[in-house]
């Protein structure tokens, strides 16, 4: 584990105090230079090497505080500290450099966690929310979302969350053989309570960086979960992670439509079977047309598609009069192998060609990215 | 359409129809599928039938059907918030008619945004008046518990649970949701377990999902997705013009349990079909 040498700018003298000690009790790291002056740690501070700066940011400029700091010390790692979480100062702060925001006191798990998150993940406001919407669900949507999270992950090597929002029935705990501490409705429940860090814990691990914050365990406690606080869990997650996938459940609900409207894009996915699923899939585009930009922001997956080739693509993408983003070949068997064994996360072959085509749709997804927002 | 609006009803006309709900836990199951083969095979036997589509988002009743209603659940739940006493549910329902067979459809809504204002308290409005005018109300709905959804249920005398075998988390969902309507107080006899696509390719036995359950499957249709699909490309339920088929059989048999009727192919003892008819009429 990498030593960490911490510079602590703490205005309140007993706080200053109080997080000296847990800085002093996390393993790993040192304390090096302290002080309840922005000015003085700018200006003194270099002379002790820090590589992380905890920096307190309840003050009347923060953004500017931070914009110094990154001048001053453009190698250093910046988390910022608030006595409460503020999304709009938080997205302001890692726009201008920080790291991420850490809410105070914390624990010495917590320092440890933070700097591990933010390590990984680096930029957390640049986040990329996508919320799965099908219109009748048994869409092949949760094989999907497990599917291209792994894929995003290893394309990119940041943070990938999956919430699974679907909360009667949603299977992303099956698919996966989870069996979670908390869940959805937990981390609802205590948001107002949580800052990124202890809302990373909410979240269960598949892998070094992909995270699942598992649906309810029984349908009734889904009316625990408020569109409020969901919304506003989704805002501090955008902290924690490079890209959310949410899965919700099928039809137009208070929570489906809360996902979409905190999402920078809307993935409609409909499985190919010869019914009316075209007819639906344009209701459903319908609904979207309100958002002035719809055609950018609300993507269609067909799913089973056969033969999956481009001719399928363009003769769908007539029917529906609307762009078509991506077409998934039907494995109906290997699919469910998978779910069966809760082993979606290893199960599904790379060379497999619905691995093909999820990952294809993942470098779609990173290209944009790196385009200027 | 015999009961005409305006025509004064006699008093052992007066019915008290019964409510059967299809439910699911899982979409694309064969919900509508089984609603509309229920109806009509219901009609067929002679009885007055209503079919309610309550997917009042993505409703494939008219789709299957193949009709195009004038009038929906939608308009039909204007006028109960807006006075009516009398409610003529005539005015609101599409009659199906093939082959001398006829059953009566309540659409769900064309639009979207119509779809979002439908209240409960309406909808169990409708059904009471329905309950009036048919002997058997069958409501097609969606995979979840919803208010609408709960509402139906409470009122229905029946509830087809539909349930697919293909993998572990449909099963699992199957077993939560009946967990779920069992803690809400619902009789066990009051939830039928019906097993769509039994043969459909699965490496999961029928004995251990029932073993899951605790239950028993009501009854266990057939896989025929060829004649399925052709059905509901042509729009005639199966059991009017595929009534031979072995999933045309099935469906047909599920009504004779349904109605405890006895069908002139399972006894020589013809006349006896036509009494157990009025019996339970």
């Amino acid at each position: 584990m990498k030593d960490y040498h911490v510079l602590l700018v703490e205005p309140n003298n007993i706080m200053l105090e109080r997080l000296s000690s847990v800085v002093r009790n996390t393993k790993g790291f040192e304390l090096v230079f302290r002080s309840r002056d922005p000015q003085e740690a700018l200006g003194q501070g270099g002379a002790f090497m820090p590589n992380l700066i905890l920096l307190d940011i309840d003050t009347a400029d923060s953004v500017k505080t931070v914009l110094d700091f990154v001048r001053a010390f453009p190698q250093t790692g910046i988390l910022c500290l608030s006595n409460y979480w503020n999304a709009q100062i938080a997205s302001d702060v890692v726009k201008a450099g920080a790291k991420g925001c850490l809410i105070k006191p914390f624990t010495t798990d917590e320092l440890a966690a933070a700097v591990n998150t933010f390590g990984n993940s680096g930029m957390g406001m640049l986040s990329e929310v996508m919320t799965f919407f099908s219109p009748k669900g048994k869409s092949g949507k949760t094989t999907l979302i497990a599917n291209l999270a792994m894929a995003l992950a290893k394309k990119s090597g940041e943070n990938v969350a999956i919430i699974d929002a679907d909360l009667q029935f949603g299977d992303m705990s099956v698919f996966f053989n989870l069996d979670p501490q908390s869940t959805i409705v937990e981390a609802t429940r205590d948001i107002n309570l949580l800052s990124p860090i202890t809302l990373n814990s909410y979240f269960t691990p598949i892998t070094e960086n992909v995270r699942v914050l598992c649906g309810t365990k029984r349908p009734e406690f889904a009316e625990d979960v408020s569109p409020k606080a969901f919304a506003d869990m989704i805002t501090m997650a955008r902290s924690l992670f490079r890209y959310i996938l949410i899965d919700v459940p099928p039809a137009f609900n208070p929570i489906s439509v809360t996902a979409a409207e905190k999402s920078d894009k809307v993935y409609l996915v409909s499985m190919v079977s010869g019914g009316y699923e075209v007819n639906h899939m344009q209701r459903a585009l319908d609904i979207f047309k309100v958002w002035p930009d719809y055609e950018t922001k609300v993507k269609t997956i067909f799913t089973r598609v056969e033969p999956c080739e481009k001719q399928e693509q363009d003769n769908l993408e007539k029917s529906l009069e609307y762009p078509i983003c991506s077409i998934l070949p039907n494995e109906y068997l290997l699919v469910s192998a998978a779910a069966n064994n809760g082993r979606m996360a290893v199960d599904i072959k790379p060379e497999s060609p619905l691995a093909r085509s999820i990952d294809q749709l993942a470098a779609k997804i990173c290209d944009k990215q790196y385009q200027v927002r | 359409m015999q009961n005409k609006s305006g025509e004064i009803k006699m008093a052992e006309e007066i019915k008290n129809g019964m409510i059967m709900t299809v439910f699911s836990t899982a979409s694309a199951v064969g919900k509508t599928l089984l609603s509309i083969n229920m109806t009509a095979e219901l009609a067929k036997s002679g009885y007055r039938v209503c079919v309610v589509d309550l997917d009042l988002q993505f409703g494939d009743i008219c789709n299957y059907l193949k009709i195009s209603p004038q009038k929906t659940i939608y308009d039909f739940q204007k006028n109960v918030e807006n006075e009516q006493s009398t409610l003529d549910c005539q005015d609101y329902i599409t009659q199906y008619e093939y082959q001398g067979i006829s059953f009566s459809v309540l659409a769900a809504p064309r639009k979207m945004e119509e779809a979002y204002n439908i209240s409960t308290q309406a909808v169990i409005a409708i059904l009471s008046g329905l309950r009036s005018e048919y002997d058997y109300i069958v409501l097609d709905t969606t995979a979840a518990f919803s208010e609408l959804n709960l509402a139906a249920m409470d009122l229905s005398t029946i509830i087809t649970f539909v349930g697919i075998v293909d993998f572990i988390p449909t099963i699992k969902n199957m077993k939560v949701g009946y967990d779920t309507m069992r803690s809400i107080g619902y009789e066990k006899n009051k939830i039928r377990f019906i097993l769509n696509r039994n043969n459909s390719k699965t490496n999961i036995e029928l004995q251990d999902v029932e073993q899951l359950l605790e239950e028993h499957f009501y009854h266990v249709l057939p896989n025929d997705f060829f004649t399925a699909m052709d059905s509901l490309h042509k729009g005639i339920p199966l059991v009017i013009d595929r009534d031979t088929t072995a999933l045309g059989q099935s469906l047909q048999d599920l009504i004779d349990k349904y109605t405890n009727r006895m069908r002139a192919s399972d006894t020589p003892n013809a006349p006896l079909s036509s009494w157990m008819k009025k019996l339970f009429k």
